[in-house]
Formats: structure tokens, sequence, C-alpha cells
């Protein structure tokens, strides 16, 4: 007998759930693509799980899949209305998690004219309907050991994620994201420099380039910076751009936060 | 402990090979080995400002391929002791340059030499990023304009992110080399000044290099500026190369001449 070499475990994984309302190829793409450009970062090569809302037919589930991965995405798993789908679904080496408990809460869109229904469990701040990010996906908990209701967007668990602390000058062309928490950059932050981060987004210099703090969705999430002259400011997908950050904390210690689906802009004493 | 030192920017013609040329004739008038390299496959045009053209036989490329020893493409500079230059091929494009070979080439140099200055050609692609790979040290020259500190950002943090030190870990060491600096420009505001460039950039200054015809001059006569010691730009590089060196040395020509008594009696420009 040789020695064990594997050994079997269970895991949850947060991922993105792309729930299929209509697939029209190219209004699709144009809209997947639009969402992904407004958080490159947060979307290029996430693993997605297709939540098929309507039946849809071998090849339109093809191209959808193959329209997905063009656009760097990684499709994993499908579920939603799969019955027809079961052949293709297996050529296509993806996992067919129909039967497979889920605690994604989907949201109630503001507008329901639109595709949109946005949704992360993983936010204390989620308040029920007033989401304001209108979005194609909803990024949700895929954990199958629970069995939480849609209502349940208090954190399952008491985890805290270290901030992510970088003690250097993030220059033009670089991108840091922090997955599931916080970044504090200690320097200043230049212009063509993009900060993705989950949680807030702390800046101990100048912001010059880009910040999007709640990329995931969450709405209580905040900009600090110790002088704002951003190019662009994010929170959860509402965003501002230069021309309206100059203000009056234009080059001043300022904060940004979303009220009301507006982004503020309120000088730090 | 050979150092390896890259001349950079980003931006093309804003004094790298100028730099280049005057900083390694000045480390070996101080008594330092150095050998200054032209990493511009294809475009050379450190062997004219070195007024050493006539001589190149074998180049960079021909040394990589095996086609001629190190010491049979080495050219001995015949003005400055201890000055060796190994100059670029004309024929040649930047892919004749791979990681292995230039290890190769720098390895055999670090034996002999104290300083190893790589002049690299613009941009931020391969070529730029071959030049950088094996830096210790990483001068960056830039002009005090928007476009030049914007692309020196750039290459700052493929310092930080591409060079075989940041691969270990190891940060390269950043100096910032303003040059083409016209005070009378910046008074006027159509220039930055030394302290907006610094606020950006944050790194240690090493030097400011005025404008000067005397560079033009000096690469006409194939002279490094450097030897021009009534010129303010030749004396502003003796200052940087001090430094370089580790001595403290006060920054001069940062402000516009001011006309003096005699000269204004004489009416003189
Ligand atoms: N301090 C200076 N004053 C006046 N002219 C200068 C100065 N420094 C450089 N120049 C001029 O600027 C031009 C470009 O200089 P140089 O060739 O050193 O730049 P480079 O960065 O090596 O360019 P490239 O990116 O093409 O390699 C040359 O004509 C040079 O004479
Ligand atoms: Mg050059």
């Amino acid at each position: 007998m040789t020695e064990t070499c594997f050994r079997m475990k269970g895991t949850t994984l947060t991922s993105i759930v792309l729930e299929v309302i209509d697939f029209e190829p190219d209004n699709f793409e144009a809209q997947l693509s639009q969402k992904i450009a407004s958080a490159p970062q947060f979307f290029t090569r996430s693993s997605l799980i297709l939540h098929l809302i309507k039946p849809l037919s071998a090849t339109e589930f093809e191209l959808l899949v193959a329209l997905c991965r063009r656009l760097q995405l990684q499709p994993m798993a499908v579920k939603g209305e799969v019955a027809e789908l079961k052949p293709t679904i297996n050529d296509l080496g993806l996992a067919d998690v129909s039967q497979s408990k889920f605690t994604d809460s989907v949201l109630r869109s503001q507008n329901p004219s639109q595709q949109a229904t946005a949704s992360n469990v993983n936010s204390s701040e989620n308040n029920g309907g007033s989401q304001a990010q209108q979005s194609s996906t909803s990024a949700a908990n895929t954990s199958s050991d629970s069995d939480a209701s849609p209502s349940a967007v208090t954190p399952l668990k008491a985890e805290i994620k270290p901030a992510k602390v970088i003690n250097r000058p993030v220059r033009s062309g670089q991108q840091v994201y922090a997955e599931g928490g916080d970044l504090v950059v200690t320097a200043s932050v230049s212009e063509g420099a993009e900060l993705l981060a989950d949680g807030n987004i702390h800046v101990y210099g100048t912001l010059r380039g880009r910040a999007l703090a709640g990329v995931k969705g969450n709405t209580g999430a905040r900009v600090f910076c110790q002088s704002l002259d951003a190019e662009l400011i994010s929170i959860a997908g509402q965003f501002i751009m230069h021309e309206t950050v100059k203000g009056e904390c234009w080059k001043k210690p300022a904060q940004v936060y979303l009220e009301e689906e507006t982004l503020r802009i309120e000088p730090l004493a | 402990m050979a150092k390896i030192i890259v001349v950079t920017s980003g931006k093309g013609g804003v004094g790298k090979t100028t730099s280049s040329a005057a900083i390694s004739t000045g480390l070996a008038l101080a008594g330092h080995k150095t050998v200054v390299i032209d990493f511009d496959v294809g475009l050379r045009n450190l062997d004219l400002i070195m007024g050493c053209e006539r001589r190149v036989v074998y180049d960079f490329v021909n040394v990589i391929n095996k086609e001629a020893s190190l010491k049979q493409a080495l050219i001995k500079d015949k003005r400055t002791e201890n000055l060796f230059i190994l100059p670029a091929s004309q024929t040649r494009d930047k892919d004749a340059l791979t990681v292995d070979g230039v290890q190769a080439v720098l390895d055999e140099l670090k034996k002999d030499f104290e300083f190893i200055i790589c002049d690299s050609p613009a941009g931020i692609e391969q070529g730029a990023q071959m030049a950088l790979y094996f830096a210790d040290e990483a001068i960056v020259v830039t002009n005090p304009e928007v476009s030049s500190v914007r692309d020196s950002d750039r290459i700052l943090g493929i310092l930080q992110s591409k060079s075989m030190r940041a691969e270990k870990g190891e940060p390269v060491k950043e100096h910032l080399l303003l040059t083409r600096y016209n005070p009378t420009r910046v008074e006027s505001a159509e220039m930055l000044s030394v302290a907006d460039v610094e606020e950006i950039l944050a790194i240690p200054l090493l030097g400011v290099i005025p404008e000067s015809e005397a560079v033009l001059k000096a690469s006409n006569q194939g002279q490094p500026v450097i030897l021009d010691e009534d010129a303010n730009a030749g004396q502003a590089y003796a200052d940087a190369v001090k430094r370089l060196l580790g001595e403290t040395v006060p920054h001069r020509f940062l402000e516009a001449e001011k006309k003096g008594f005699f000269k204004r009696l004489l009416g003189g420009k």
C-alpha cells in the first residue's frame, strides 16, 4: 500500500450567479460587456454559475457559454431550466447544479423593465429592496450546507477579513483588488491606477486614480482619502467621474459614500 | 559587487541616452570601472553620443548569439579611463535580446566592472522591460511635462512588478532625474516644477538637468556633455553622479537666471 495521495473535503465558495432572463445574443453581450467594464478586475476570470430562468435551446446555450468565455468569465455550473440541456452541459464540461441547495438571495429590482437583479448575501449593509445597483448579474454565496432564506442578509458567520494594506504608491497601469474586505493604501495613487475593494477604500495620500469600493454590491462601502483628486469613484456600481469629484473637497481630505443612490462627497475634518 | 543601473523613462526623446553617456562617463572619471550598454536595438545611438560610432565592429546581439566574444565587442573609450561601451545592433530587432542571453552577458560583465549602465529604449514594452529586468537601481529620466511624468509613473509600476528584484521581493532603488528643465518656462507655468514632479512620482531626486544648448553641441561632437565643465548641464550631471555615489550636494539651476547688475547696465540679453 502506498501513502494516501488525496483527501476529499467540502468547501463553500463565493461566486457570481449570472441570471439569464432573456437571451438575445447581441443585446446580451452588449449589456454584459458593459457590466464587466465597470469593474474589470472583479469580473475577469471569475467563476460563474449560469442560472437559466427560461429554457434555452442547445445552440443558444452553447452560444451563451462561448460568449461568457470570450468575455473572460469562467462558467463552471448551470442551474435553473436545464432539463433539455443535460447532454450539452455535459459536453461543455459544466456541472449541473440544478438539484443543489443555494442561499443566494435575489433582491427585488428597482425597475422591473430592466434585467436587473443584484444581490449579495455577504453584505450586512444590504437593506432589502433599496438596492441601487442595476445589473444582470448577482453575486451570491453558493454555500450548499445551509438553507438560509433570502431574507437572511446578516452574515452567516462573523468572518472578518483583514484589510489589504499597500505601503507603496500605486502607479499608473497598476490595479489592486482587496477581495472580501477593505483596502488601505498608505501612499498616493496615481492617475491611471485602479483600486478595487469589496469593502471600504482608504488612501493616506493623494487619490488621483480610480477607486471602486463595494464592487460586489456593498452599498455601505465608502472611499476615504487624504487628498481627493480622483479620476473616478464608484460605490456598489454607482460612480462619479473627475468632473463631478471636483468641488469643495477638491484636493482636500474627504470621504465618499452612497446615500439614496447618490454619491455624496464630504470633507473630513 | 557590480551594480546594474537602468536609465529608463517610458516616453521617448526625454534624454535617456544623453544621461546614460554623461553618468557613465562621470562614474568612470570618479575612478569606477564602468560599462554602458545600448539596449536600443535597431536604433542605436549611444555610440554616436559617445563618439565611437566608427569603432563599432561587433555589438550586443553578436555577443548574445556567440558570434563574438565580449572582449571583441566592448569598445574602450578614448577620452576616459575605466569606461567601456557595448553598442547595440543596427540591423536586428528587439526580439534578438533574450533573457538568458542578456543575463549571460551581464554575469560576465559583473566580474569586471563596478557599474553597468543600461540605456533603455523608449516605451514600456518588451525592449524597455528587458533593459530594466536585471537592474539593481533605476534612474527614471523625466521631462517636466504631464505626459512624461505619466510615463515615468508607469515605468515605476513596471519596475515594481516586472523586474527580477521585484519577483524576488527586493525593491529596485529608484532615482528621479529631471531633464530639460527650463526655470523660465516653469515660472510662466508652461512646465511642471520640480516640486510638482516630486509630488506626483514620490521618489528621491537625483538631479535636475537644465535645458541647454550645450547638450546638442556635445552630441554633435560625440562628447558626453558632462565633459563640458563650463556648461550648466555638464555641471548638473557631475552633481548627479556625486549623489549617485552617496554624496550630499545641493541642487543648482532651479531658478531662472536673474539678470546681474552689469548685464542690466550693458543691456545684456
Ligand atoms: N538637457 C537638455 N537640454 C537640451 N536638449 C536636450 C537635453 N537633454 C536631451 N536633449 C535633446 O533631446 C533629444 C533626445 O535626447 P536623447 O537621445 O538623450 O533621448 P532618449 O530618451 O535617449 O531618446 P530615445 O527615447 O529616442 O532613446 C536630443 O536631441 C538631445 O540633444
Ligand atoms: Mg536613447
